[in-house]
């Protein structure tokens, strides 16, 4: 084996040398085992003998410029992929192996010859397209996180300007109650700023009596993960009492466990103070404010079984208006309804603050008078309201007086239920009408 | 330094038209698609002035490389030249990638695509070095094309500083793209002396004078 097959064979790279009448000279082993002919096969034949007809006529035209001119030139596999039939190595494979070639021109012995290089570049161009699979990826990943990342921008403008805008109050929490959001809205309720009161748990601005009920509410709801709802009052720093109504529901973080709470501040004082007038509606009388009939026989039971537990007296009293109607007649409704409510206070003013006082009926009132004393005690309060009542009562225009009839029924001496008492009472105050008007007829006599 | 008499320039230029004609012919029947080469302006630079012509041809504070593919001629006699092809990096990527039909953006050129930007700085070259051949009726045996990329300023620092420059300003347009680039024969002084004397005679110009040398 001559010296120069020698360190053609050893090389990992096709080598073909072409004499200056462009026959094979060298065909080293690298390109036996990819032509599938031997180089004693090729030698002395031409490219196109060797190959057939299918190579790239680009490989004649710059091995024709070499041996021509000198000069060298270089295929590429980018612009001519495959252009000699060689296949990989060992195997069937109808595909050609991709290649690029370097074309020199080589002069020795005096003879300008040509030689080709022949490289493999399947491994570069997979790990080229791999390459580029890899960028190509890169490049939508990068467009689908920068599609999300507007995305996220606008939806967190949209809840930004929805916070901005809404009707309620905003608030975010962590679990300790120090705020870590509040809207416009909610800082106007509040009456603060979120800066100057996020390292304060909210429940800490409350009134003090409300402090424990609402921090008790907020640990449960914290421990069990539910919503936290609580109304509480609350004093503004400008001082208007309000009452407030919070709503919150627990913010997981990524590991699922509690972070804080989101939610809503409204202030409910309005619908509280409706509320409560409402309730004093439904209990008592429009005209006087006292007790209705409805609500007096509720305390009216109610201080009856306190009374059996403690074995104490109860008194309940009925007053009648005598001649009332007389009033209404003479001076009108409008005058009834002074003496209506002068009467009232007269009566309230007679009685101890924990005694009940009721309009009964149109000109009845009753009252009930807890932990009574003696009989004498007794008739001494009666004294007192016949006394009160039947002062003059100055209705603009004239004075007028009214007389009453009180009657009495006691627990348990005239009974020991409500509607016994109040039977009792009823025929007691009847009576008693019925002797002031023996008595007013008499005297008229 | 000498330079070219127009008639002399016009002579080169023209020889220099026809091969790259031919050039852009072998790039379009290699792509199948329609590749123009501009008409060459050619000029004579000594190496510190084209360096400072391609530093200037660009907005400032640009530092887009260059790619240049070199091979180097040794023809029969000692003379030798470099022949160059300077392209912007960033463009002559653009017409590589075309020629390819891949848009994948990928910074920096592969080695397939500095293969295929090989070869077509080959083409450029050998076409434009058979005008040269011509001139001078000798052989000029080359080497394969290497690629490089630098910035303008190191572009040509493996060079000396006293080489003669002959600079040819060439333009390829294909499709939409546009790329100007710059064909260079670096020579020695004795080169381009004995270059000078071979285009005068062969152009049958008479000998270099002053008066009709180019402002």
């Amino acid at each position: 084996m001559s010296f120069q097959s020698l360190l053609g064979n050893s090389v990992d790279i096709g080598l073909i040398l072409l004499d200056s009448s462009g026959k094979i000279r060298l065909w080293n082993h690298w390109i036996e085992q990819r032509a599938k002919r031997s180089a004693a096969q090729a030698g002395g034949l031409t490219l196109t003998q060797a190959f057939g007809e299918r190579i790239d006529p680009r490989v004649a035209l710059v091995v024709r410029e070499a041996i021509d001119f000198g000069w060298s030139g270089r295929l590429s596999h980018a612009l001519h992929p495959m252009p000699l039939p060689l296949f990989p190595p060992g195997g069937e494979h109808s595909e050609r192996m991709k290649q690029s070639i370097d074309i020199t021109a080589v002069d020795c012995d005096d003879a300008r010859h040509c030689l080709l290089q022949i490289r493999d570049v399947t491994e570069t161009v997979r790990r080229e397209a791999l390459l580029k699979q890899q960028a190509r990826q890169l490049r939508s990943d990068l467009q689908s996180l920068s599609r999300a990342q507007i995305e996220l921008q606008r939806s967190e403008m949209r809840f930004r300007e929805l916070a901005r805008q809404a009707p309620a109050g905003l608030f975010e929490a962590d679990s300790q109650a120090c705020c870590t959001f509040l809207n416009e809205r909610c800082e106007h309720i509040l009456g603060n700023r979120l800066d100057d009161v996020d390292d304060t748990p909210w429940i800490d601005l409350l009134p003090v009596g409300e402090q424990a009920r609402v921090r008790t509410s907020w640990r449960l709801a914290v421990e069990s993960a539910t919503r936290f709802a609580e109304e509480f009052r609350y004093t503004r720093p400008d001082g208007k009492q309000l009452w407030m109504r919070a709503e919150a529901g627990p913010l997981r973080d990524q590991y699922g466990s509690i972070s804080g709470f989101i939610g809503t501040m409204v202030d409910v004082t309005e619908f509280h103070e409706r509320a409560s007038r409402n309730e004093f509606r439904a209990n008592h009388d429009g005209l006087t404010s006292l007790l209705n009939r409805d609500r007096f026989e509720r305390h009216l039971r109610a201080a009856l079984s306190g009374a059996r537990e403690v074995s104490d007296r109860v008194a309940l009293l009925f007053i009648d208006l005598d001649h009332f109607k007389q009033i209404n007649d003479t001076h009108g409704h409008q005058a009834g309804d002074i003496v209506l409510k002068a009467i009232a206070a007269r009566v309230r003013r007679v009685v101890r603050s924990d005694d009940m006082v009721a309009r009964y009926g149109g000109d009845e009132f009753a009252v009930l008078l807890n932990g009574i004393g003696d009989e004498t005690a007794l008739h001494g309060i009666i004294a007192k309201i016949t006394q009160a009542v039947a002062m003059p009562i100055n209705l603009g225009s004239c004075h007028v007086r009214i007389g009453s009839s009180i009657g009495m029924a006691v627990y348990p001496d005239h009974g020991d239920d409500p509607a016994s008492l109040l039977t009792h009472a009823d025929k007691a105050m009847y009576s008693a009408k019925r002797g002031r008007c023996e008595q007013a007829l008499s005297s008229q006599t | 330094m000498r330079t070219f008499s127009e008639l002399e320039l016009d002579a080169l230029t023209e020889a220099f038209n026809l091969s790259l004609g031919e050039a852009a012919a072998t790039f379009s029947s290699i792509v199948r698609e329609e590749i123009e080469l501009s008409v060459p302006t050619i000029e004579i630079l000594s190496r510190d002035e084209l360096i400072e012509r391609l530093e200037s041809g660009r907005p400032a504070g640009a530092d887009e490389r260059l790619c240049r593919i070199n091979q180097h001629f040794n023809a029969a006699g000692g003379f030798q030249t470099d022949a160059l092809l300077l392209f912007p990096e960033h463009g002559s990527l653009e017409i590589v990638r075309r020629m390819l039909g891949d848009d994948t953006p990928i910074q920096h050129i592969t080695e397939l695509e500095q293969d295929a930007l090989a070869e077509i700085g080959n083409i450029v070259i050998n076409s434009c070095m058979s005008s040269l051949a011509n001139l001078f009726g000798t052989e000029m045996i080359g080497s394969l094309p290497r690629v490089q990329s630098r910035t303008a300023a190191t572009l040509l620092d493996d060079k000396n500083a006293s080489d003669v420059i002959l600079v040819a300003r060439i333009g390829m347009t294909m499709a939409a793209y546009n790329l100007s680039g710059f064909v260079l024969f670096i020579m020695n002084v004795p080169s381009i002396e004995s270059f000078m004397a071979q285009v005068s005679r062969l152009f049958n110009l008479p000998e270099h004078d002053g008066s009709q040398a180019r402002p």
